[in-house]
């Protein structure tokens, strides 16, 4: 089946899973738009690597309620940390812009009043400075670790893992 | 299902999402690793930060209380929202910076005066910044004066103003603007300052449309109108008041209303709200709101802010911010600060923001 004479492309997740989506779908997704028109013949189907299929499963979501005009609606609540972050790399490597905005702001409003220990696991990373370099940023900044919502710091011994 | 977890993300996408956060936490995240705090501190973050964040940032109050010297950031939203009576002191400066007087506020850095010294300081950052004093105001001591503070984008650069003015009739004022660039105080020789102030404690222009906007009087005519000193083009330019605005005030100012430039005028009991709905268009102010001011206990309030559902939101003078409906009936009151006396209040935006010129990472 040629996808040139069709409204719809196939897109191929990596785990094996065959999408028909909409030309204007595919359209959103700049790396497949790169790939369809760097192509000299007509593609059968579009590989999409770092894209698994309940990624694509959102996708689909998010783009029939952005042309219902819904966009707002759409929710990544229910995504643990992980499987957020995850979803952003694959929306990432797709370059769609919109996704890409609301996913980025929705890491951003996790991580607001998180304590800085939080946000190294969240991205797995090492503290690298030294007691004394930590304790003297701190306390040049104090007003910031302050305030009802955000969440106390754990002891600066703890820093060192 | 296969699920791959890689546990790092690329640094461009780590900025993306920084561009997102609020100044404070970006503040705290610099502790996270030497990376972060690069990044976070490199001026170029900052700039691309401040401009991403413009147009959703709420503006926040800074209060400035003498005795005992507290320095509070109240956010409009959590304070309107809060059922608690007072905020806590969030924000700090050393002693000797005290008393000290605001003069300004302009993309997150305040403009203010101790003793006879100019800084700027910003308040998220903790950079603060001696400036000297113009020539010509070290002369005139603490007359009455004006000033303002504002920023250039076509030169990337801050931008101070002094306006000594004219104590007589033949005695000619003074306009003087300091380029934070060229580190400079100049005075405008070739524009004239024929105004002076018709109320005698210093007033602070008002940043509107890239110009700084005062309410004077022609000192040939006492007639009043509205100065404007565009920072771009470096000229003065008048604004005329609206014609029944009426005499026997015990105060006048002006501020921004949603997109406009507004007057209030405060008499005994009420002030007004004149809003001119086409810039410089003198056919266009008309009288939006009359509040009254009886029920306030310092009977005194200025407009500072307006919500987004055009809600009036000021201080009382003192202690209080105080929020009207557009149609002038108070909706609510809260005190931010203890100290009965008051406090010095202006707006500001937080942003990470150093000046041109100046690459000490803080």
């Amino acid at each position: 089946m040629a996808s040139s004479s069709s409204n719809l492309i196939s897109l191929k997740t990596s785990d094996g899973t065959v999408f028909k989506v909409e030309r204007a779908l595919a359209k959103t997704m700049k790396t497949v738009q790169a790939i369809i028109e760097e192509a000299d013949a007509n593609i059968y189907m579009i590989p999409i690597h770092n894209v698994f299929s309940h990624h694509m499963d959102m996708i689909i979501d998010y783009y029939k309620l952005s042309v219902a005009g819904k966009s707002k609606e759409f929710s990544v609540e229910k995504l643990d940390n992980d499987e957020l972050k995850d979803f952003l790399l694959a929306v990432h490597y797709l370059n769609m812009e919109d996704l890409f905005e609301v996913l980025t702001q929705a890491v951003a409003d996790r991580l607001e009043k998180k304590s800085v220990g939080y946000v190294r696991k969240y991205f797995g990373i090492e503290n690298d400075f030294t007691p004394e370099e930590y304790a003297a940023i701190r306390k040049k900044n104090d007003w910031a670790f302050k305030g009802d919502d955000i969440e106390p710091e754990e002891d600066e011994e703890k820093q060192e893992e | 299902m296969e699920k791959m977890t890689p546990l790092y993300l690329p640094i461009e996408l780590i900025t993306q999402i920084l561009l997102r956060l609020p100044v404070k936490s970006l503040i705290c995240f610099k502790s996270v690793c030497k990376t972060w705090f690069t990044l976070i501190s490199n001026p170029n973050f900052a700039n691309s930060h401040f401009k991403f964040s413009e147009s959703t940032q709420t503006l926040r109050i800074l209060s400035i209380s003498a005795i005992p010297t507290q320095i509070r950031s109240v956010d409009f939203e959590v304070l309107f929202n809060n059922h608690s009576n007072s905020l806590n002191p969030n924000l700090s400066l050393p002693q000797s910076y005290f008393p000290l007087q605001i003069k300004g506020s302009c993309r997150g850095f305040i403009f203010f005066n101790c003793s006879s010294n100019n800084y700027i300081w910003n308040p998220s950052t903790g950079f603060c910044k001696s400036l000297p004093l113009s020539p010509i105001g070290s002369n005139f001591g603490t007359y009455s004066y004006l000033y303002g503070f504002g920023y250039d984008h076509s030169r990337d650069d801050y931008l101070l103003a002094s306006l000594y003015p004219a104590l007589a009739a033949d005695v000619s004022s003074h306009l003087e603007i300091f380029s934070l660039r060229d580190n400079a105080w100049k005075e405008i020789e070739d524009t004239p300052f024929p105004y002076w102030s018709p109320y005698h404690y210093p007033k602070l222009g008002l940043l509107f449309n890239e110009a700084l906007h005062w309410f004077v009087s022609r000192s040939s005519s006492l007639v009043d109108v509205i100065v404007s000193f565009n920072l771009m083009e470096r000229k003065l330019l008048e604004i005329p008041i609206p014609s029944d605005f009426g005499d026997y005030l015990l105060d006048i100012g002006s501020w921004v209303f949603g997109e406009f430039l507004s007057l209030w005028a405060m008499r005994n009991r009420i002030v007004e709200i004149w809003v001119m709905k086409e810039y410089k268009v003198h056919s266009s102010w008309i009288k939006n709101i009359v509040l009254s001011i009886d029920t306030l206990p310092t009977k005194c309030f200025f407009p500072i802010y307006s919500t987004k559902s055009d809600d009036v939101i000021g201080t009382d003078d003192g202690s209080g911010l105080v929020k009207y409906n557009n149609k002038g009936h108070l909706l609510e009151y809260r005190t931010y600060c203890d100290d009965p006396r008051g406090s010095q209040v202006v707006m500001y935006t937080e942003s990470l923001l150093s000046l041109p010129g100046d690459h000490e990472q803080v």
